[in-house]
């Protein structure tokens, strides 16, 4: 391999591949999905250890381990960690990593703008947690229903970090969707027609329009709260002729497209992995695939469903309930897909495998109980109760985080060439297993027998002390599986035996490449004539299998890195520390400061005019970019392109 | 190292089997599921709980059923198409794409299933909206409002309010208009009906019933700010004559005049009167500001008129015993951080300075002086 450096640009751009230098510019689609998850499985941690001080705090009745104000934090932080910073960016993070491999693409269609999406998710993540650090984390929880977050019930800062936060977030989430969406759309390689997508790609680009459809509702709500907080308007004030029930509307708009967000990659996910351990195709795909997009489409129509007990009246009750009844539908035919998927193949129990199993197993339980609140008068008893909180975790941590570990075993020999020990692996699923279940499953005798969520104590008469005593045993022990997978992931980056480009003897595009992949993905271009094509290269007829087209004389064609994505959200930080902070003595900020107040002037518009320069010089830039050889052993039976075509992009 | 590995999953196999019995007797030694605990939903006690209930089972049964039928497929599938000790690790199973008949078969199927559900799902919300009342039938109105953290009562056509404890007539329709006066709340009596919000700036109406007389739990079921946990509420269905005695003693003074501020208890029948009138100034002095004593009129606090007949305080987190309301006149923000009764009232305008009206925290009452007020509190039955 050799390099050959180009400059079309205006200003020189940073070269250097490794280091901090290297890791803060890059824009190599692969580094940048590394990144997510190393930032998401963190943020799991912090939002797990979060859950296990809720949980120890209704171990007992009446406990005293925390306040009822510290109870109210831990219950909001680790909410609003466990979907932003933690399901999200970890399904994000195979979004950037798998997705361009599977659909045979040297990268994401605009890496700087992939640069910026990790950028804004670290900001976000670590505003939403540095109000920790000053003593006010939020305490109104994930949802933030108004009128309990305006200033009159809510003066300190809490709220404004939680909004901020929230703010920066979904540019992270806009600037990788529109990215993935473009990608998918344009960048597959020659013959991938959109029905031979592999299904995860699939559910890449059916929920990165959920995510450019569902963000901007909670950006105008977030907006409008940071309004009624700070400069004096009334969008949620009652007094002033605003209404409450705008928040929920517009929360839940969002809100429910975002549940699909967390599930539909896992969906993916779990597509992927049954076909492969099975040795079998996906039974269904066009159902499989269509169904997700139906789910996508629905989604859209039900988030009532989260306000049925708020006064909606006979007509907009029964409407929401039988669309929510309708979405189990779809969802019932990929689990029906899955079974068949399954009927007469040999099922392999690998680590990934059994938590693809578990997956059905759980979701297809937490799916059940979603089915009784959808009926408005079951609701009327189980909203708000730890029935509710049995039903999500079962298809947030049964359905999202199983897949989504399911993911990690599955592809950690793609992204480091390593293989995870699979009996290790297996110890741990059974522990997480059995400790989810054990967790959550008592939720929902608790919650039949009436115990409300978000409430940090409870009467020791009121019969809910063995339920909530083994709830928290379950949850040390699904904690100390989560903690243990996390370890063996750490463990195998470094000690992990080579694992070769396909050790699963896998299915879809991304194993024909070397493992890790090289920087360029692919030596050659794919030509793509099947729908499993890298299981079709080994068993299939010689009409299905793969062609590649050499780079031909002009190389490879590699983009350039960047600061500017860089710049362009320290700018939003220090933006928006001077929202969070405006009216604030300075003190406040840092000690030495002074008393005096934090105006808009002080960090809010430096903040902005950093985001505006860093915009104005990234467009001045230009394309940049260089050219990359590969080794001739790469490109064999490869066909030179054709004349006057511009290969190797 | 594998036998620690069996090991391992061997000890969280029995722990999960010694949690099954313990989890599900959770409570009650006689009952499952806890199922008649003070605030089951599966024990209710008046025809929307029972419409709410029923349709509950209607939505288990049949996820039961899908259990059985999906979830034995499922089951069979893994263990039928397993990999084998001795199979060919290099096997190709047969690549089928699927079957279109099947899998349209299998959505026909749920569809119909969800009709099940819905039909009974559609009567329960006319249910909820329409209560069972004959036209022309006089039916007992009660307005309930949400405080940050308790609840106010009004008897709208009797003209007097109470607070924290809802009396009603048994075997009778009774609607409650819902409001807030601050942050969203949310009404849930579990044994008698589903929960429905109190929301700020919007009226909401619901219906409840006892089938027979009783005492029921309640609790706000929507986080509103540091003591949620601790808003939980009482309620008692009476028969007909003891609901008459009770409003008829709702509305007779238990202060001498309370609105020319003569808060002298009418009787003190069998207390020590000096306490009480010891009490009565204390009151006068630290608490009148937020709390009436007369029934008709309601301020900012809980309307205390007939404070000694009630069964707990503290919005039901305590019962109402002499040792439990001292405790809870000197140290409000231990039994309720975060309440207004210790810290005051904030000035709406600018929470974070001076309180509008200041709470016990700063009155430095002592133990016997909260015993005076105990006492006087008692007299007002």
């Amino acid at each position: 391999m050799s390099t050959e450096q180009v400059t079309y640009g205006t200003w020189k751009r940073p070269l250097k591949k490794t280091g901090l230098v290297g890791f803060l510019t890059t824009v190599d689609h692969k580094k940048i999905g590394i990144a997510y998850a190393i930032g998401a499985l963190f943020f799991l941690l912090v939002g797990g250890v979060e859950a296990l001080i809720i949980r120890l705090q209704l171990m007992a009745p009446e406990n005293d381990l925390i306040s009822a104000q510290t109870y109210n934090q831990m219950f909001t932080m680790h909410g609003t960690t466990m979907v932003f910073l933690a399901v999200m960016p970890l399904s994000a993070a195979f979004f950037n990593f798998i997705m361009p491999l599977q659909v045979g693409a040297r990268d994401v269609a605009f890496p700087r703008l992939n640069a910026l999406g990790l950028w804004c998710f670290l900001a976000g993540g670590i505003i939403v947690n540095l109000s920790w650090f000053f003593q006010a984390a939020p305490a109104i929880g994930w949802f933030g229903y108004a009128p309990l977050t305006a200033r009159q019930f809510d003066p300190d800062i809490g709220t404004d970090f939680w909004i901020i936060g929230l703010q920066i977030l979904g540019i992270a989430s806009l600037a990788g969707s529109f990215n993935f969406i473009t990608t998918i759309l344009n960048m597959r390689a020659p013959g991938l027609s959109m029905m031979r997508l592999p299904v995860f790609t699939w559910m890449t680009l059916v929920t990165s329009f959920l995510i450019i459809l569902a963000f901007p509702p909670i950006t105008i709500a977030l907006a409008e709260l940071m309004f009624d907080r700070h400069f004096g308007t009334h969008f949620f004030d009652v007094p002033g002729g605003g209404k409450p029930i705008l928040w929920q509307h517009l929360f839940w708009i969002f809100g429910h497209p975002e549940v699909y967000i967390l599930i539909l990659p896992a969906m993916g996910i779990i597509s992927e992995v049954l076909p492969v351990f099975s040795r079998k195709p996906l039974f269904g795909y066009p159902l499989v695939v269509f169904s997700g997009a139906v789910i996508g489409f629905l989604g859209f129509a039900v988030w009532s469903h989260h306000m049925f007990t708020t006064g909606l009246g006979i007509v907009a009750t029964s409407a929401f309930a039988f669309l929510t009844m309708l979405i189990s539908i779809p969802t019932g035919v990929k689990i029906f897909n899955w079974i068949g998927t399954l009927w007469g193949g040999q099922i392999r129990f690998t680590t990934p495998m059994l938590f693809a199993l578990g997956f059905i197993w759980m979701f297809m339980l937490g799916g059940f109980t979603g089915i009784m609140h959808s009926s408005p008068p079951v609701d009327a008893q189980q909203q708000d109760s730890y029935f509710v909180i049995a039903h999500f975790h079962y298809v947030l941590i049964g359905g999202s985080i199983f897949a989504l570990l399911c993911g990690i075993y599955y592809w950690f020999p793609k992204v480091t060439g390593k293989l995870m020990n699979d009996n290790l692996g297996k110890v741990f699923f059974y522990t997480i297993f059995i400790g989810f279940n054990l967790a959550f499953f008592p939720m929902h005798i608790l919650g039949m027998s009436g115990m409300p969520r978000r409430t940090h104590t409870y009467k020791a008469e009121m019969g809910w002390n063995d339920a909530n005593f083994w709830s928290t045993i379950g949850a040390l022990i699904l904690g100390l599986g989560i903690a243990a997978v996390v370890l063996q992931v750490i463990y195998s980056c470094f000690k992990g035996k080579p694992s070769g480009e396909n050790p699963w003897d896998a299915r879809t595009l991304e194993w024909e490449t070397s493992s890790p992949p090289k920087e360029y993905n692919f030596g050659f271009t794919p030509v793509i004539n099947a729908r499993d094509q890298v299981w079709e290269n080994k068993y299939g007829h010689a009409e299905k299998k793969m062609g590649k087209i050499a780079p031909g004389s002009h190389g490879i064609h590699m983009p350039d890195q960047s600061w500017w994505p860089l710049v362009v959200s320290i700018g939003l930080f220090i933006a928006g520390m001077g929202v969070i902070f405006h009216g604030q003595p300075m003190e406040r900020l840092l000690p030495f400061l002074g008393e005096s107040d934090i105006s808009l002037f002080h960090m809010l518009v430096p903040g902005l005019f950093v985001t505006l320069f860093g915009i104005y010089m990234w467009a001045l830039e230009g394309p940049g970019g260089y050219h990359l050889y590969p080794d001739p052993e790469e490109l064999v039976g490869a066909v030179e392109p054709e004349e006057g075509s511009h290969g190797g992009h | 190292m594998k036998w620690i590995a069996y090991i391992w999953i061997g000890i969280l196999l029995a722990l999960t089997a010694i949690s099954v019995p313990q989890c599900l007797n959770s409570g009650g030694e006689t009952a499952l599921f806890n199922a008649t605990g003070q605030q089951s939903t599966l024990d209710p006690q008046g025809p929307l709980a029972l419409n709410q209930a029923k349709i509950f089972y209607v939505t288990l049964w049949v996820t039961l059923f899908l259990f059985v039928t999906v979830g034995g497929a499922l089951a069979f599938a893994i263990w039928k198409f397993r990999m084998r000790k001795g199979d060919d690790p290099n096997f190709v199973p047969p690549q089928s794409h699927g079957h279109p008949l099947v899998e349209m078969g299998l959505v026909v199927g749920s569809a119909a299933l969800l009709v099940v559900i819905a039909i009974p799902t559609f009567g329960g919300i006319l249910l909820k909206e329409r209560p069972p009342v004959m036209e022309g039938e006089e039916v007992l109105e009660v307005n309930v409002t949400g405080y940050q953290w308790w609840w106010g009562f009004e008897y709208p056509e009797y003209g007097f309010h109470t607070a924290n404890e809802l009396v009603f007539p048994a075997g009778k329709v009774v609607k409650l208009n819902l409001k807030a006066n601050d942050v969203i709340h949310s009404f849930w009596l579990p044994k008698l009906a589903g929960k429905t919000d109190l929301m700020p700036g919007q009226e909401n109406k619901m219906w409840i019933q006892a089938d027979e007389p009783g005492y029921f739990w309640g609790q706000c079921a929507e986080y509103c700010g540091d003591s949620h946990a601790y808003m939980l509420f009482r309620a008692k269905a009476l028969s007909e004559d003891e609901f008459a005695a009770w409003l008829e003693d709702q509305q007779t003074a238990t202060v001498v005049d309370a609105s020319i501020g003569d808060y002298t208890p009418v009787s003190t029948e069998g207390m020590d009167e000096a306490l009480a009138l010891t009490g009565a100034e204390l009151f006068i002095e630290n608490c009148a500001r937020c709390h009436s004593v007369d029934s008709r009129v309601q301020t900012m606090g809980p309307n205390l008129a007939h404070f000694g007949s009630r069964t707990s305080i503290a919005a039901g987190w305590l019962e109402n015993e002499s040792e439990n309301l001292v405790h809870w006149i000197l140290h409000p923000d231990k039994v309720k951080p975060g309440n207004f009764m210790w810290e005051g009232f904030p000035d709406p305008n600018n929470p974070l300075g001076p309180p509008q009206m200041e709470g016990l925290m700063d009155a430095n009452l002592t133990e016997a002086q909260a015993e005076a007020i105990a006492a006087y509190l008692y007299t007002l039955k």
